[in-house]
């Protein structure tokens, strides 16, 4: 199969989503492409931004950080160590590598240090890893960002997260999720950082690709905690009917967008998205935890709740 | 034989070759659009043949979470 752009290289990435397949050089030119668009197409980041890239050692982060330092953005990386053994180690080695290749210096998180490594946090607060994890996670990178100038907080989660995601809110229709899944949460007042998703119009196999053809050594191992998550029940559904009928998936995510665009919320409940909050209040803080000053829409903010129940070796 | 690696699976199996790179992952039970295939430092499309003794690593792209 020759490259469908250039019409001379053999194509190295097929793309039926695309009806398209690309030699290296040109999958890099349609990668960047994306990316530039998924930002302009939300102003998710500007020029003058100072961008914390949130890095875990895996595919996506370590693409969406290569590729914002590549097209000019003052990107630094932040990489939270979970605590999990063997495969924190072996992801916190694999963002030293990467950074040091790029002349930079993360910053790093220990949550081993910080008295919530996720295996113990879990299990003593009696929650899943996944959902503690992504608590802990949501504080640091807002802690972190705030206190140390940056504008803007950037993930990694790519078309098939974020679709995916999509699919189990509306199973479940989960309204206020729906009211804030957007590749563009603003900042708030109230000490909310900017987050934005660079990398919402690539699917996870083009951004393994673009890893893999860069050269980017990313762990391919899967966190050993996420073994049962829900997301991969979606994402194997999705996938069934993206094979099928490939582009499906793209126009699900994008669809969803849209509609958000067009008429404010997704929700086909207008008057109950307002209710919830919409798109303004939607995910954003209102006041401070009286613990550590967090944005919080309680007393305390999540993460102080869980540290207090670690701390108190998971008594109810 | 084909050898194919899956080093996330920590599995390996052979399959008879020449066959093409979506043959192979349909005997190896794996949805095209999870995965990368590679060989080496190459990354083959779907439709490239393999032939009889060489090795090809499916690497999953899914990560979950």
């Amino acid at each position: 199969m020759k490259c469908k752009r250039c019409g001379k290289a053999a194509a190295a990435v097929d793309l039926p989503s695309h009806n398209s397949a690309f030699c290296p050089e040109c999958f890099f030119v349609f990668f960047r492409r994306q990316v530039e668009e998924g930002i302009r197409k939300f102003s998710l980041l500007s020029p003058r931004d100072r961008v914390l890239v949130c890095v875990s050692g895996g595919k996506d982060s370590l693409v969406l950080w290569d590729i914002l330092l590549d097209l000019g953005y003052d990107a630094e990386g932040l990489t939270i160590d979970l605590g999990i053994e063997g495969y924190s180690d072996r992801s916190r080695e694999k963002v030293m590598a990467y950074a040091e290749s790029r002349g930079k210096e993360p910053i790093v998180v220990d949550l081993r240090r910080e008295g919530v490594p996720i295996p113990e946090a879990a299990k003593k607060s009696r929650k899943e890893e996944c959902s503690v994890c992504g608590t802990v996670k949501r504080y640091f990178f807002n802690r972190v960002a705030a206190s140390r100038g940056f504008s803007v907080v950037a993930t990694g989660h790519n078309l098939d997260d974020e679709s995916a995601r999509l699919l189990g809110n509306l199973m479940h229709w989960h309204r206020d999720h729906l009211a804030r899944q957007h590749p563009l949460l603003p900042e708030a007042s109230d000490g909310l950082v900017r987050k934005v998703k660079p990398l919402w119009r690539v699917s996870e196999m083009e951004t393994a690709a673009y890893g893999f053809l860069k050269g980017i050594d990313y762990v391919t191992e899967e966190c050993p905690m996420s073994f049962d998550a829900t997301s991969l029940v979606y994402k194997e559904a999705l996938s069934h009917i993206e094979e099928k009928m490939p582009g499906t998936r793209f126009n699900f995510y994008q669809g969803f967008l849209q509609g958000r665009e067009s008429r404010g919320t997704f929700l086909p409940f207008p008057e109950e998205g307002a209710a919830a909050g919409g798109e303004e209040k939607a995910g954003r803080g209102q006041a401070k935890c009286a613990l550590c000053g967090a944005p919080s829409y309680t007393e305390t903010c999540a993460f102080c709740r869980l540290k207090e129940k670690v701390g108190k070796g998971g008594r109810r | 034989m084909i050898r194919v690696r899956m080093p996330q699976k920590k599995e390996e199996l052979e399959i008879p070759g020449p066959k093409r790179v979506m043959d192979i992952l349909a005997a190896a039970g794996v949805r095209p659009t999870t995965v990368l295939v590679t060989q080496g430092r190459k990354l083959l499309t779907k439709d490239q043949r393999v032939e009889d003794g060489e090795t090809v690593d499916i690497i999953s792209v899914v990560s979950g979470g």
